[in-house]
């Protein structure tokens, strides 16, 4: 019996450390410089619409560094997909080597 | 540009619309209360705000699509803008519901917020169910305006399309 209850504590512990691990390989971080959010009034956008998008987990965006800061799932979307979703709000994301 | 609008009022969600009546830039009246039994859209918008040009296509879209089923979109500029200026940048957008040019009185009548594009649905009793605030999106629209033009004056559901 307490062979049994010790199996199922380890099994159980070795899929939740999977699940972790392969979450983690699938996100990433990505900082992507956008260009005219000039006014705070209106760069709100970029992170709603960022949000919005499913994969995206987190979106921090800045008006004073001009740039997006964003943690997404790339088994679910990309970088240019990213570049798509703000330069629909009227912004421009900017090409940039990877890094 | 402004005739009139109602005394001042504090809006929350459900809160009665503040009536007014202003002239658009093409001169003509428009009333808020001329729209009473639809669904309205008033959007806060400005001709240097990237996001707010870029959603009005998307604006206009959804005038012409969904103005059978009573949607009225009424575009108010703020801050206070150039009358030239916005009437080019209507007409080359080819925009089909009324612009106003605002002023931070009759915005501060709506909302305090200085988010840019800001848009407030008002629902077809004349009060205002929701603030959106930003880009309008689609997923908004479907959540929180379609389903307001999904019910006719007393309440009914009515068939609305269910793309745009």
């Amino acid at each position: 019996m307490l062979r049994r209850i010790t199996n199922l504590v380890v099994g159980g512990v070795l899929v939740l450390t999977l699940g972790v691990i392969t979450a983690a390989a699938f996100t990433k971080t990505v900082t992507i410089k956008v260009e005219g959010m000039k006014c705070a009034k209106c760069s709100g956008s970029v992170a709603k619409a960022l949000k919005a998008t499913e994969g995206v987990e987190t979106a921090e965006v800045s008006s004073d560094k001009g740039e997006a800061v964003i943690k997404y799932d790339d088994q679910k979307l990309d970088e240019t997909k990213l570049r798509e979703v703000i330069n629909k709000t009227g912004f421009k994301a900017v090409e940039q080597p990877s890094q | 540009m402004m005739i009139a609008f109602s005394a001042a009022s504090v809006l929350g969600q459900q809160a009665k619309a503040p009536q007014f009546v202003l002239r658009d830039i093409n001169g003509r009246t428009v009333r808020l209360s001329d729209h009473k039994g639809k669904v309205v859209l008033i959007n806060f918008w400005a001709t240097w705000c990237p996001p707010c040009r870029a959603e009005m296509p998307d604006l206009v879209k959804l005038q012409r699509e969904y103005a059978r089923e009573g949607l009225q979109i009424i575009g108010i500029t703020y801050p206070p803008e150039k009358l030239d200026r916005v009437r080019r940048f209507a007409r080359n957008l080819k925009v089909n519901y009324p612009i106003i040019l605002g002023t931070r009185q009759l915005k501060a009548r709506f909302s305090s917020e200085e988010t840019l594009p800001q848009t407030v649905v008002i629902n077809r009793d004349g009060k205002v169910s929701e603030i959106i605030s930003g880009i309008l999106l689609h997923e908004e629209f479907d959540e929180k305006i379609k389903p307001l033009l999904m019910k006719n004056g007393e309440g009914e559901i009515r068939n609305v399309k269910t793309d745009h």
